[in-house]
């Protein structure tokens, strides 16, 4: 793939993110996402990451976004009209400062190496000489995720009893 | 061949896009999308760190590391959900500033 061509990707995915953030309509911002994701994917796949760029797509491009799509139709409020403009400004200095001193401290450094990256295969070794640690992290991820969605069934006794009386 | 420079930008620039929605977004949905695209920009940033063929080891964790960074983004984006829909049930708002609520 030609170098101008990814570079045009990167910055899609940069224009995509901001589009997800700044769109009013939540679904056309989940849009987005899903566009940020495929960029992203096609930047993973030229970088030789296969394994990765497809596990980012199924799960990011996939998962995450229906999760989203069920959330913005449960809560219906499909249009997000908060919009702080003292809040935002305060938020771009912060940012715009941090990325300032981020990329001088990149540039400074000299990380201007060519590259490409390790195989599948690598992967898959590492990932099963490993497998006690992963494991113990999938055991911490699936209770975190056990918690975020039986929270969902609580039931708000206070709240009830008050709206009986 | 891209240089790795500029991926370490690109990951700084959607890192602070994400940044830039935590902090200046009221929405919660809005917050949690940040949070997946900063997330996203952690993962591009080990990709790119780990195509460095002068350490070895790291090459190999270079896409293992984001893949339990997935995982976790996973837990965290549900927890999140779930936190932003109890909320809704509550104050029928996704806006963080009445979040306080959420402890009555």
């Amino acid at each position: 793939m030609s170098l101008v061509v990814i570079y045009i990707f990167m910055i899609l995915a940069i224009l995509a993110a901001l589009f997800a953030l700044e769109c009013r309509r939540l679904m056309f911002s989940i849009i987005g996402l899903i566009a940020m994701n495929l960029f992203l994917w096609v930047l993973l796949l030229s970088l030789n990451a296969v394994f990765l760029a497809w596990i980012q797509l199924i799960v990011y491009g996939g998962g995450f976004t229906a999760l989203f799509v069920v959330v913005v139709a449960l809560t219906e409020k499909q249009r997000d009209e908060s919009f702080d403009w003292k809040r935002s400004v305060i938020a771009l200095v912060i940012v715009g400062a941090l990325m300032g001193v981020s990329i001088w401290a990149v540039t400074a450094s000299g990380l201007s190496v060519t590259i490409g990256t390790s195989t599948i295969g690598d992967s898959l070794r590492a990932l099963w000489n490993e497998r006690l640690t992963d494991l113990i992290l999938q055991a911490v991820v699936f209770f975190a995720t056990t918690v975020g969605v039986g929270s969902l069934f609580i039931h708000h006794k206070k709240k009830k009893e008050e709206a009986k009386a | 061949m891209i240089e790795q420079l500029h991926l370490l930008i690109l990951g700084i620039v959607l890192f602070g896009v994400g940044l830039y929605a935590l902090l200046g977004k009221r929405n919660i949905i809005k917050i949690l999308m940040g949070i997946e695209i900063m997330t996203i920009a952690i993962n591009l940033v080990f990709i790119s760190l780990g195509a460095n063929s002068t350490n070895e080891l790291f090459t190999k964790f270079a896409q293992i590391f984001p893949l339990i960074s997935i995982a976790i983004g996973a837990a965290v984006l549900a927890v999140g959900l779930a936190i932003a829909i109890n909320n809704y049930r509550h104050a029928n708002s996704v806006d963080t500033d009445e979040m306080a609520t959420l402890k009555r």
